[in-house]
């Protein structure tokens, strides 16, 4: 999944990079894309989408004085747990701090609560998008909770596509978000990426020669930093390319976790028209992969309607997950949370730097890779020879299982899963001794092959 | 020896979107790592080592003496597999304990051609389910009243709702028999009948083992499967044996494999934390599943770690002393709750008393004796007027009708209310319901 992991420069340095690119002059409000320009772009299946009526009646019982015998709410007294701790590591000082639930706060995790999320978390994370992109609320846009970003995504992705719609998907891109497209039965077009991000001036050519009669792409899927599995980023230059052609040629940009400004959502300000970028962040990278923590900040009527689809298919993300990361990061604050995933960041760097070390001992000459400087991959091309035709799938799927080492094929990274050379390999959690067992035993499926393909070292 | 269904009987249940599913291109590949001596490169698993909650405790009643309290700590590797990305189906520890339950209420044990998948809260699972099943346009059966949460899921699929009353005794079998029979040759017949088989939503009533028995032999007759979603389950407080659970029932058939059971532990033990779970024949597990793996990935591992360290602290008898504990409460409350409605709604509604769960479903007497109209009454309109001015607030019956009929029928909760609201409550309705009478 896309990662979020390092530092944004300073706010003035924020200030500085957006003032370079500023379009337009007139206040922001004005520039906002109303409700209506949507109704192009929301699916079928998410216009038919109806609201649970019980749900939709929540709203009176915050009438005075009124008594409400509405909702099928269990009692509290018949739950359980009476208390509930923490012990939160502090992210400068790792000093350790025992954070106990108070009695509200906890029976308020164990109770329902809104479709949405909990009021004061998503207060607190559109400071947190202020904070990091410089983006405020009364922009038109709107914020919800996600038991992770990929449940946003599966959910934004259907309140978007019909069958017969197209998506621009870069790629090489996170495999998971293939079936999620799939499934809507919409058409999925490979936009190709370089070390400098995405190929902006190849889409701008797949667009102006866009055969007539066929539907023009609602969306572009991109994630600009750090991508997963290539770890690179896009450009600046790049980006606002990408922000020209958005409007140009009447797309939505779905941005996945690039918390290195500017990102797409702080870039749009300036753009003559606010409103084309749906973002989606995690924090499963940095506090807990398990917990299941993500949000999605995007024009109001596309997060209603990732709303009513939580309300039909799972009601609510637990309340209980988001009362603990409240409280934790309350304690951090938006500072701490800055000074952790800086941590983290140098964490996954020495990670990288050790894996590197040991790629070069092991397979020089047998592969080629660019150093990633985000992420937790690398990703390599396979120096096979000739007769394996730039296809890694069966070395690493046959050969390399046997030998007892498991990557991940590149086809899986492409929406039409084509043939490559490339294999993800991830460095976030083996141990040195462990790293280098697996190089070495991945030096051997390589030379193997190579054998195999007449190829004289 | 049980007679499991085979896995290609499934095959004319699943839905087309089902058959096209594939399976997740990573997560598909998470049961490689665990081959001996596999080292693995694969996941984009985040190392724990950054993670900053180093520990978690919780601190939960006895239920069986409240002076005792149960500490339980969550550390060392509960909690690493608590904070990392875990199975799609759930954590191995909570799927173990959700077997033994299973076995110990209902009879029915692992290895029988059935598993389990947990869901973030039962409507997970259950929205799946009917994914995996449902083709848009399907006829699909319904008890009706029906619980009104999952007519959006049936709605988005644009299903037929073909309703099957229920009466004091739950579902009424004879007329679901009747409607099978007079189906029509031409037009496929329903694969699914939804049911909420205790302490029904809203009706509050609960299926009698007779009815059970008969649904079990028309689902074989006319082959359809049971969704049996049964969150108020352990919410029973009559004073009858209990009836088993169709799950439990399915194994007197000749073949096993029909019921598809749906289990939740947000009455009992927290709904915020919204764990649930499924269990059914592994053909249909597997599209859940996969599904799983493509839309939010797996249920919360710290939820599940939380639930589970609670559940294994207890063991099976304090969790079964706890639930009987939580039936006797909401005794109580019913208790309370239609000592009120008789003393103020004697002559102006009526009901049965419900035996589980946590509703009373009552019909308003919308008109003043002696001016009787054959017409259906509507409470609807007094509960979005009337009461609401007095100040107190219903469900309109309407909205649990699958083709949204009218109906003079509301329900009400009284898992929440204290006496002097309750009272209050009820006296405000009656006041309500005389001004309407009067009218």
């Amino acid at each position: 999944m896309p990662n979020d992991m390092d530092i944004p420069p300073s706010t003035s340095a924020l200030a500085q990079s957006l003032n370079a690119v500023k379009l337009s002059d007139s206040p922001l409000e004005s520039r906002v894309l109303p409700r209506e320009f949507y109704d192009l772009f929301l699916s079928e299946s998410s216009k038919r989408r109806i609201e649970d009526p019980i749900r939709a009646l929540l709203p009176l019982e915050d009438r005075p004085g009124l008594i409400s015998l509405l909702a099928g709410k269990p009692n509290v007294d018949t739950f359980p747990i009476t208390s509930m701790q923490f012990n939160l590591r502090d992210p400068v000082s790792s000093a350790e701090s025992t954070i106990v639930l108070t009695e509200g706060e906890l029976a308020k995790g164990l109770q329902y609560s809104s479709s949405a999320g909990i009021p004061d978390l998503l207060d607190w994370l559109v400071g947190l998008q202020e904070y990091n992109h410089g983006r405020k609320r009364g922009e038109g846009w709107g914020l919800c909770f996600g038991t992770g970003s990929s449940d946003l995504i599966y959910k934004a992705v259907n309140a978007l596509l019909d069958p017969g719609d197209v998506a621009l998907i870069e790629a090489p891109i996170y495999a998971g978000v293939f079936p999620v497209f799939h499934g809507t039965g919409c058409e999925m077009i490979e936009v190709r990426t370089d070390e400098h991000g995405t190929d902006a001036q190849g889409l701008r050519e797949m667009l102006e020669n866009w055969p007539a009669g066929k539907p023009k792409p609602k969306v572009l899927y991109t994630v600009p930093y750090g991508c997963n599995p290539t770890g690179m980023t896009s450009t600046l230059e790049r980006r606002l390319q990408v922000l020209e052609l958005a409007r140009e040629h009447n797309f939505l940009i779905l941005e996945g976790n690039a918390p290195r400004p500017p990102s797409y959502f702080t870039l749009e300000q300036d753009q003559p028209e606010v409103g084309r970028v749906v973002r989606f962040d995690s924090l499963s990278k940095v506090l807990s992969s398990g917990m299941r923590i993500g949000f999605i900040s995007a024009p109001q009527c596309i997060i209603d309607a990732v709303i009513l689809h939580t309300m039909t298919s799972n009601l609510q993300p637990p309340t209980l997950t988001q009362v603990i990361a409240l409280r934790l990061l309350r304690e951090w604050g938006y500072d701490g949370l800055r000074a952790h995933v800086e941590r983290v960041a140098q964490f996954y760097h020495a990670k990288r730097d050790v894996f590197e070390g040991l790629m070069r001992k092991h397979l020089d000459g047998l592969a080629e890779w660019a150093t990633p400087e985000a992420g937790m991959f690398f990703w390599f091309k396979l120096n096979l020879g000739d007769a394996a035709q730039g296809d890694s799938e069966a070395v690493i799927r046959t050969k390399a299982l046997e030998k007892g080492v498991l990557a991940l094929p590149g086809t899986v990274f492409h929406p039409g899963g084509r043939k490559t050379a490339y294999v993800r390999a991830s460095f976030s959690l083996l141990p040195e001794d462990q790293v280098e067992e697996a190089l070495r035993r991945l030096r051997e499926v390589i030379l193997e092959a190579r054998k195999e393909a007449g190829v004289t070292e | 020896m049980v007679q499991n269904l085979p896995a290609e009987f499934y095959q004319d249940f699943l839905s087309a979107s089902a058959k096209a599913r594939k399976p997740s291109p990573i997560r598909g590949l998470y049961p490689l790592e665990l081959r001996p001596g596999m080292i693995s490169l694969l996941a984009g698993k985040p190392n724990a080592a950054t993670f900053p909650l180093t520990s978690v405790q919780i601190k939960a009643r006895s239920p069986t003496d409240p002076q005792k309290e149960f500490t339980t700590d969550i550390t060392g590797a509960a909690l690493a597999e608590g904070l990392q990305y875990g199975p799609t189906a759930g954590l191995p520890s909570m799927i173990e304990w959700i077997y033994g339950l299973q076995e110990r209420e209902h009879g029915r044990k692992k290895g029988e051609g059935w598993r389990v998948s947990v869901g973030a809260g039962s409507q997970d699972v259950l929205h799946k389910a009917i994914f995996a099943l449902v083709n848009p346009g399907d006829a699909v059966l319904v008890e009706s009243p029906v619980y009104a949460g999952i007519l959006p899921t049936f709605e988005s699929l644009n299903c037929e709702f073909v309703a099957v009353p229920t009466d004091s005794q739950g579902i009424n079998a004879a007329s679901l028999r009747s409607t099978l029979e007079a189906w029509s040759a031409s037009k496929a017949k329903p694969k699914i009948l939804y049911t909420v088989p205790y302490g029904g939503n809203p009706t509050g009533m609960t299926a009698s083992k007779e009815r059970r028995q008969e649904v079990l032999a028309l689902a074989r007759e006319h082959n359809f499967l049971i969704l049996e979603d049964d969150p108020y389950y352990y919410l029973y407080f009559g004073s009858a044996p209990r009836p088993p659970s169709y799950f439990s029932l399915e194994l007197e058939q000749p073949e096993v494999g029909r019921v598809i059971r749906f289990d939740s532990l947000s009455k009992i033990l927290s709904s915020g934390i919204r764990i649930g779970f499924m269990c059914g024949p592994d053909a249909l597990m597997t599209v859940v599943d996969m599904h799983t793996a493509v839309a939010n990935l797996q249920t919360s591992s710290l939820t599940q770690a939380i639930a589970h360290a609670l559940l294994e602290s207890w063991g099976y008898d304090n969790f079964k002393a706890h639930t009987l504990a939580v039936s006797e409460f909401y005794k109580g409350k019913r208790d309370v709750f239609e000592r009120f409605m008789k003393q103020y709604l004697d002559g102006l509604a009526e009901w049965d008393t419900p035996e589980a769960g946590m509703f009373f479903w009552f019909k308003l007497l919308l008109n003043a004796p002696g001016s009787e109209s054959a017409e259906e009454q509507d409470s609807e309109s007094l509960i979005r007027t009337k009461a609401l001015e007095k100040g107190v607030l219903a469900l309109p019956g309407t909205v649990f009708l699958p083709n949204g009929e009218k109906t003079a029928y509301v329900r009400a909760a009284f898992s929440l209310l204290d006496e002097a609201d309750v009272e209050e409550a009820i006296k405000r309705l009656r006041e309500a319901v005389l001004e309407a009478r009067g009218a």
